[in-house]
């Protein structure tokens, strides 16, 4: 296939996709607002640990010692009034002390210390808070533990630098543009089926492969404009571009192969939104998983979109370089050689 | 130009053919019917002589080249106008042009002088989907021609056509033949194809019937006759039919003309149609 016939196929691509109103606008307003969302969510992470307090004043060092540590105590003039912070959500969890409870820790007493949690706090940490006035009051008495303990942080110390909202959010904002395109091009090829153009196509010197190659070259161009639009506005590229577009090109090239796999598979248009509903859901769950952390576990490697989504955030947050992203560039690059394999067969065997 | 060789097509996998042993050739320059009902095979065997479909059994070749094994040097130089309308509806028709164009590397592509050949000029610019049916059966017509093909395959192309776009179409079948291309014509259209082909083959249940050309095939399967309304008793029209193959023919017009009152009189030769249903014992429906 000369660049004449290659160049004429993308443009009649893009010219179709653009005709088809409900992928034109999805994929325009789409990009504005997740990059409006983006940019509503928060930049900062809060990592000011709040305790409901109803007691006695601790000792100053005490209290500054806690703050150093992020933790901040909120004093309550009544028990009853922390009780009525807590039930109200306004702090997860409070302690009350009876205000005697230095003097009687003092005459080696065992003062009553009340822990209220709201409802939906988990047991853990209810276990943690629990351990953390035992040691409090251990440390109140004067003592010490007879241990010398070394904090010792494996990979970057994001302590006071935690990933804001936003950033977490960006790999997930990333993988929704390119299933997005996904969807746009497996209706193309969809539609172009149905209505026999993709026969006329192949009843030219045109061959399977070519078409093939301008379907993924049109794919691959459409998902990675619009990714590279996001990262762009959103300062995504600032550290380390040019993996990032690698990892951006090779993703591109995954959710092409597996548009070809729902075209192939697809009847019509509502059965490519099923399919790409499915294949959306599925992929997305690396990136959701950031979000929310401790919602999955290994299984999610066996994913391709994850090392995407990996890389993407290593690179954003922790400033991965070439050496540490390979392995999952490598990956991404295996699995999306499959999937183009995989849906290009699927498809060929369709068109026969 | 074209030849076909024991062509066999099966859909299923118990070998439940859709075309058997199917053998005939074409010659350079001329206008071939493909007669035959929905389901005869029609479709099936052009794609298998268009590199559409490679075939189980048997072979087939067009401009001396084997279409199984070089399908895209056949298709480069055939033309193919599809049974079902596959157009770009979103494209205008010169876009649609523009874009098979490239497709055959084409340089200097004037798709408005083919636009006006097949009567759509002025219209380029208008999208396909804008069009009558008749204009984008043309279109598909002006799509089949543009590389200027030495084998013009055109399947059904004047089916539920409006007679003025039916004329067009037949206009430039008989244009593409003085030009030298051999036209494969598809149809179950029975006046068409005696209006305009050099010899037709029928097919039926993925066999060829019959081949020959049209003049001959009435020859030989035809019966003549002469068709008379006579006057009968209180007025009533009646009709008489008196055998022209026969050897009585003439004393049985001598006597028709003697004994009765003839209102009308009309020769009649027996039509392609009714060629088919003798020779298949079906209709074309």
């Amino acid at each position: 296939m000369n660049p004449r016939m290659l160049a004429a196929l993308v443009w009649k691509d893009i010219i179709l996709f653009f005709k088809n109103r409900f992928f034109a606008f999805i994929s325009i307003i789409g990009l504005v607002a997740y990059i409006a969302i983006y940019f509503t969510m928060p930049n900062t992470v809060d990592e000011t640990l709040e305790l409901a307090w109803f007691g006695p004043q601790l000792p100053g060092m005490v209290v500054s010692e806690l703050q150093e540590d992020g933790l901040e105590l909120r004093n309550y003039p009544s028990e009853e009034a922390l009780q009525e912070a807590v039930l109200s959500g306004e702090d997860p969890v409070g302690v009350a002390m009876p205000q005697d409870f230095l003097e009687q820790l003092s005459r080696g007493d065992k003062p009553p210390v009340r822990i209220y949690f709201k409802t939906d706090v988990p047991d853990e940490y209810r276990a943690a808070y629990t351990l953390f006035l035992e040691e409090l009051g251990f440390e109140l008495t004067g003592n010490t533990l007879n241990i010398e303990s070394e904090e010792v942080v494996l990979g970057p110390d994001m302590a006071g630098h935690q990933v804001p909202p936003r950033q977490r959010m960006l790999p997930l904002i990333t993988v929704f543009i390119l299933m997005i395109e996904t969807w746009g091009l497996a209706a193309l090829i969809s539609a172009e089926i149905e209505a026999g153009t993709l026969r006329a196509l192949l009843t030219t010197p045109l061959t399977i492969p070519g078409l093939f190659a301008s379907k993924g070259f049109t794919g691959v161009f459409m998902a990675f404009t619009q990714v590279v639009v996001l990262l762009l506005i959103t300062g995504g590229l600032r550290t380390e571009p040019l993996l990032v577009l690698t990892a951006l090109l090779l993703g591109a090239f995954l959710v092409t192969g597996i548009s070809f796999l729902i075209a192939s598979v697809a009847g019509d248009m509502m059965s490519v939104m099923a399919w790409g509903m499915l294949a959306l859901i599925v992929l997305a769950i690396p990136a959701f998983n950031l979000l929310l952390p401790g919602l999955t576990t290994d299984w999610i490697k066996i994913l391709p979109s994850y090392y995407l989504v990996d890389i993407v955030y290593r690179v954003l947050n922790f400033g991965a370089g070439w050496s540490q992203a390979s392995s999952g560039l490598l990956t991404l690059l295996a699995f999306g050689l499959v999937f183009f394999v995989l849906g290009a067969y699927a498809l060929r065997r369709k068109l026969q | 130009m074209i030849k076909a060789q024991n062509l066999f097509y099966s859909y299923s996998k118990t070998n439940q053919y859709q075309v058997n042993d199917v053998s005939f050739e074409v010659k350079d320059g001329e206008i071939f019917g493909f007669l035959g009902p929905n389901g005869a095979g029609k479709s099936t065997i052009v794609k298998m002589l268009t590199g559409q479909l490679k075939p189980k059994q048997g072979s087939a070749s067009v401009l001396g080249l084997d279409v199984a094994r070089k399908p895209k040097q056949v298709q480069a130089q055939v033309g193919i106008c599809f049974e079902i309308t596959n157009l770009y509806e979103d494209l205008s028709a010169a876009a649609n042009l523009n874009l098979f164009a490239r497709l055959f590397n084409i340089k200097d592509f004037d798709a408005e002088a083919l636009l006006e050949r097949v009567g759509l000029g002025g219209r380029g610019r208008d999208l396909v989907s804008s069009y009558s049916k008749g204009m984008k059966q043309r279109l598909m017509v002006a799509r089949a021609l543009l590389n200027r093909p030495q084998v013009l395959f055109l399947d059904e192309p004047t089916d539920g056509l409006d007679p003025v776009s039916s004329d067009a179409i037949r206009r430039i079948i008989l244009e593409e033949r003085q030009r030298g291309a051999t036209v494969f014509l598809t149809t179950h259209d029975m006046l068409e194809a005696d209006k305009l082909c050099d010899r037709v083959a029928f097919i039926n249940q993925g066999q060829i019937a019959a081949i020959d050309t049209p003049h001959a095939l009435k020859q030989k399967y035809g019966r003549r006759s002469l068709k008379a309304q006579v006057a009968g008793p209180e007025g009533r029209l009646e009709l008489r039919e008196i055998p022209l193959d026969d050897g009585n023919s003439a004393a049985a017009v001598t006597e028709l003309f003697t004994q009765e009152k003839v209102i009308t009189l009309h020769s009649e030769e027996a039509t392609l149609e009714d060629i088919f249903i003798q020779i298949t014992g079906r209709g074309l429906a």
